[in-house]
């Protein structure tokens, strides 16, 4: 009777939601506090020191790195160029890759290959290999100059051009568009057809009925695409690094970049912690924003 | 013939990212030797390796012996930089090492330039530094992860004798500290395809000629062949050529980049770098050298425009000079060196004969007295420079350049020539070929600084003051 | 009317086919590359056929560098990717189910600190993430390019909470009243649900470790223990004579894995994206 009473306390115990929440979170939490939570207050701590990888004294230096960074030109030539690529990019990675869905939800045989077809930019874009191809494609004697030369028009300098150089990077950026295809395709394939037949009889157009219905409908999924692809463009990091090291004349010396030659090329891990710190709190605002404008553009159905 | 310029070179040390690319022509030879039996090395390797790891460091007392079979195994961690050339004979170097010494197990690492030391930097924050690491005019920044070699040299441990005392003292700091043993000798010069100044009527370069010379032959150049008159890794520029143009102004030795015990600048003008400038802005905007995405193209030397056919001089650390010599050869083409030139005919050449590379110790080391025997090996044996054949630079030690000196490729005689010529130029007493921490920063603002004389956002004046206040901001 | 019809499909498939072969054509060239000459390739040349075929690119690409073959960096790389793949797919799918099902105190500040993981800039907490692997000494290993892996990659959990918002909570309710615990839901119910959202996470995070490169080059230093994109950067970089043609054949080879992993999972790839939860 008493071992039956604590065998269901241990039950009790096991089954309460908190016991089973930690226990099914338990991952999680331990590998935010390890792999996040520490370093990130270790490189908040960092942020105010000037610490450097070679030298093992460290000091304390207030607020000087984050002054600095009114002071440091590159760095504000840096942030410009990032928020231009984020604002050139995002909306046209999400526009196309919406119609591209939009194109792709026709019921055919061929479906599953078409989507796979336009998948394949995103499923190799942020490998080195593909990298390598692109800055091959946009060399002075590349593909795309011989492809304009035949043309008929002259060839263009991509990379040296402080202008130009960025192009390549944001056009490389949209080709992988892929993932918020899949995205949009999975809740196109959700708005119920009845919504459409409904439009039909009433007289609306295919026009009509892609801005009444599918774009309203998808609005939530547009935000999350939103929300995620633009914190992805303010980290792009790899392919700067590969195809331009940040030139011409710093033309896509993007954020990250710029953060990891501090850290380890100029090996100011102090200043370059305070500049991920200040990353940070743009991306923050940013997204704020984001969701606080989402409410009068984003339609939630009622009642859930 | 190189006695002649053991007085001249004094104190002069490294410089960094000479050698990041280049290459020599004995691939052959280094690849197949000791090939044979490398497997068998290895597979002795992996053994010994297991077992360090559960050893302590209890080595520190350990005499050394030259019975290996009785020798208590160790595992030393190497690491160097450059192109797949150098890794390849390195590798064949210290697989020598290991059949002569069965107890010694050596687990290398390598790297290109920029990579190594990002690499190294994670390890001097962790106390890890492989046991024996190659280090350049940069060393500064790293000295307290170096262990000096004083000690073994004066307890014989290692003989070192065969190096003499001008070449041991390049690897010297001014205390006398013997940072590392020299890579070889280095110095740089300007390689041209003679072809192309005969076809655009150029005469060839003289000992003495001057940046008025080299402008003018850049210039017709490009207007005869339609090629680049003058290109270059964007890395050996600044050193070669700006910084060289700063000690060619006044007397001998009367100015510097930076002052000699690194602590300022050698130079109060700012607007001594304008000439310079406008004259590499005025080659740009002309087409006769590379712009920022011709020169994004190069990412080493033996792709250089130079040697695809597309140019007709560039920079080199001369001892790039005999790879790229072979390779325009097979083309049919005929390559030479000249001297960098200078303000004034009659002036200082600014040139100066230094170490290429060293290596060195590490103090993180538990095999300290193991790690500078294979050094020394490794600087001053004939087999094993046989097998290196000078890709890192003239040996220093006096038995290997004998010994290599007997059958040189074309190329590498005019790398030795040259190089006995830079010896007979008149050298300030004391030299600074060191680098400052910060001057990679310095170095790519001042490559951006003259893009944007060439777009006309900024005048030469301009860039020459920004470059100067950079530099001067490394010291505050 | 019906022949119409019939242009108009015609018309749609070509354009979809012709757009998605422009889409795919850096990929193919790089392919094509692989079996070209170096010079040919350097001119730039548009023709996806090369003029001589030339396979020996393969055989000189994977000899590697220094006597390490290409076959030792698949080997690693293969190594790495399944295990951290099986951690994330394992992990997330439990911290999944408790922050979308389960109702415990303080769920609503972990789900906060999931999103701000999501948002952190990786460059943020890269070296004070060297430093404590170094403590426990377990730096110059696989395991810091592994072990993160078993916690949850915030990415996944909340595309997988998305799916999970999707699954009808009656056949949770009716499995209680049938006696069944939340561990036996998860196991029985949720987990066998999950499948579409499962392999979306497989496919995205194989390709995603795959491809890899900033986490080996900080913590792999021996080059016998490369991955594969490690490996053909430095084999560009270093190669003396960069040789463009073996590179290329390289590059083909490693995007090889992440086809097939593609290929056999994609239909799952639109149905395992649960966009329920978004909707607001």
């Amino acid at each position: 009777m008493i071992t039956e009473k604590r065998r269901s306390g241990l039950k009790n115990f096991m089954n309460r939601n908190e016991t089973v929440g930690y226990v099914f979170a338990f991952p999680f939490i331990f590998g935010f506090i390890c792999f996040s939570l520490i370093p990130i207050l270790t490189s908040f701590y960092y942020a105010f020191t000037d610490f450097s990888m070679g030298s093992k004294t460290v000091e304390f230096v207030g607020g000087r790195n984050f002054g600095q960074l009114f002071t440091d030109e590159i760095f504000t030539k840096s942030l410009g160029i990032t928020l231009k690529y984020v604002f050139i990019s995002v909306p046209m990675k999400l526009t196309f890759a919406l119609l591209v869905a939009f194109l792709l939800t026709r019921k055919t045989r061929l479906q599953v290959l078409y989507r796979s077809l336009y998948y394949v930019p995103s499923l190799v874009g942020g490998s080195i290999a593909v990298a390598l191809v692109w800055k091959q494609l946009f060399a002075r004697k590349g593909l795309i100059n011989s492809i304009l030369t035949q043309a008929g028009l002259s060839s263009i300098n991509w990379f040296g051009d402080r202008k130009l150089a960025l192009y390549p990077l944001i056009l490389m950026s949209v080709w992988q568009f892929g993932s918020s295809m899949i995205i949009f395709a999975a809740g196109l394939k959700e708005i119920p057809s009845t919504y459409y037949e409904a439009a039909r009889i009433d007289g609306a157009n295919g026009m009509q009925s892609f801005f009444r219905i599918t774009l309203p409908c998808l609005s939530p999924i547009i935000l999350y695409n939103l929300v995620m692809q633009t914190i992805q463009a303010f980290m792009a990091f790899t392919q700067a690094f590969v195809i331009t090291a940040g030139g011409p004349d710093n033309g896509t010396m993007m954020y990250a970049l710029y953060v990891y030659n501090q850290a380890f090329k100029y090996n100011n891990m102090g200043y370059a912690c305070a500049m991920s710190w200040f990353m940070l709190a743009v991306m923050s605002v940013i997204t704020v924003v984001i969701f606080r404008t989402s409410k009068f553009w984003v339609f939630s159905e009622a009642g859930d | 013939m190189f006695k002649k310029f053991l007085a001249t070179v004094l104190s002069a040390s490294l410089i960094m990212g000479l050698c990041a690319c280049s290459g020599a022509s004995s691939e052959t030879a280094a690849g197949s030797a000791p090939a044979a039996d490398g497997s068998a090395v290895e597979a002795a390797g992996d053994t010994a390796g297991e077992e360090k790891v559960t050893e302590t460091a209890a080595a520190e007392t350990e005499k050394e012996e030259e019975s290996a079979e009785s020798a208590e195994p160790v595992t030393l961690r190497m690491a160097w930089w450059g192109s797949q050339t150098r890794h390849d004979i390195t590798v064949a170097a210290i697989e020598l090492y290991e059949q002569e010494h069965p107890n010694v197990t050596i687990e290398y690492e390598f790297f290109d330039f920029d990579n190594y030391f990002t690499k190294l930097k994670t390890l001097v924050a962790s106390d890890q530094v492989w046991d024996i690491f190659q280090l350049g005019g940069n060393f500064p920044e790293y000295i307290d992860k170096i262990c000096y070699m004083n000690e073994f040299i004066d307890s014989g441990l290692i003989d070192v004798s065969d190096i003499p005392e001008t070449y041991l003292k390049i690897t010297q700091d001014t205390a006398g500290n013997q940072i590392g043993l020299s890579n070889g000798l280095n110095t740089y010069g300007i390689a041209y395809d003679v072809d192309m100044f005969n076809e655009a009527g150029v005469p060839l370069p003289a000992e003495n000629w001057t940046w008025d010379d080299y402008k003018d032959a850049a210039l017709k150049i490009s207007e005869a062949t339609g090629h680049f008159g003058s290109s270059g890794l964007a890395s050996s520029e600044f050193i070669a050529g700006c910084s060289t143009y700063i000690g060619q102004q006044g007397s001998v030795g009367q100015y510097g980049f930076f002052n000699l015990d690194l602590t300022g600048m050698g130079f109060e003008d700012a607007q001594m770098l304008t000439p310079y400038i406008q004259m590499r802005a005025d080659l740009i905007k002309a087409g006769a050298s590379p712009d920022a995405g011709a020169e994004m193209e190069i990412t080493n030397i033996e792709n250089d425009f130079l040697v695809t056919g597309e140019a007709g001089m560039t920079w080199v650390a001369v001892n790039q000079f005999p790879t790229i010599y072979d390779i325009c050869k097979e083309e049919g083409r005929t390559l030479a060196l000249a001297t960098i030139p200078r303000v004034k005919p009659d002036g200082p050449a600014g040139a100066v004969i230094q170490s290429s590379q060293m290596l060195c110790v590490s103090k993180d080391s538990q095999y300290k007295e193991e790690a500078a025997k294979f050094i020394a090996w490794f600087q001053t044996s004939v087999e094993c420079n046989k097998i290196l054949n000078g890709e890192r630079g003239i040996p220093v030690a006096d038995s290997v350049r004998a010994a290599l000196e007997e059958n040189l490729t074309e190329g590498q005689q005019i790398m030795y020539d040259y190089v006995s010529l830079v010896g007979t130029f008149e050298t300030p007493e004391k030299v600074n070929v060191l680098s400052p921490d910060g001057q990679d920063q310095v170095v790519d603002n001042y490559r951006n600084y003259i893009q944007q004389v060439v777009s006309g956002e900024i005048t030469a004046e301009e860039a020459a003051d920004k470059t100067y206040a950079d530099a001067k901001a490394i010291f505050q | 009317m019906k022949i119409k019809k019939g242009i108009v499909k015609t018309l749609y498939h070509i354009f979809v086919i012709a757009f998605g072969l422009a889409m795919v054509y850096p990929v193919l060239w790089m392919i094509s590359g692989s079996f070209k000459d170096n010079s040919e390739i350097l001119r730039g040349s548009l023709a996806l056929i090369p003029r001589a075929v030339k396979t020996s690119n393969y055989a000189t690409g994977w000899k590697g560098f220094s006597k390490i073959t290409f076959a030792t960096f698949f080997k690693n790389s293969f190594l790495i990717t399944a295990v951290a793949t099986f951690g994330t797919v394992i992990s997330s799918s439990l911290v999944a189910y408790s922050l979308s099902r389960i109702r415990f105190r303080g769920r609503g500040l972990w789900f906060t600190c999931m999103l701000a993981t999501m948002m952190l800039p990786g460059q943020v907490i890269m070296i004070p993430s060297f430093l404590i692997w170094y403590r426990l000494g377990l730096a110059n290993s696989y395991v810091p390019l592994i072990l993160p892996y078993f916690c949850g990659q915030a990415f996944f959990i909340y595309q997988m909470m998305q799916f999970m918002a999707g699954i009808p909570r009656e056949l949770d309710e009716a499995a209680t009243i049938d006696g069944c615990s939340k561990y036996g839901i998860y196991s029985h119910i949720i987990l066998p649900l999950l499948k579409p959202s499962i392999v979306t996470t497989v496919i995205i995070q194989f390709y995603w470790k795959w491809d890899d490169y900033m986490g080996p080059l900080l913590y792999l230093s021996k080059p016998a223990s490369y991955t594969v994109s490690l490996a053909i950067k430095m084999f560009a970089d270093a190669a003396s004579k960069t040789d463009y043609g073996a590179m290329f054949a390289m590059s083909t080879l490693s995007l090889v894995p992440v086809f097939l992993i593609f290929l056999f999972f994609n239909r799952y790839l639109v149905e395992g994206i649960g966009t329920s939860g978004l909707k607001g």
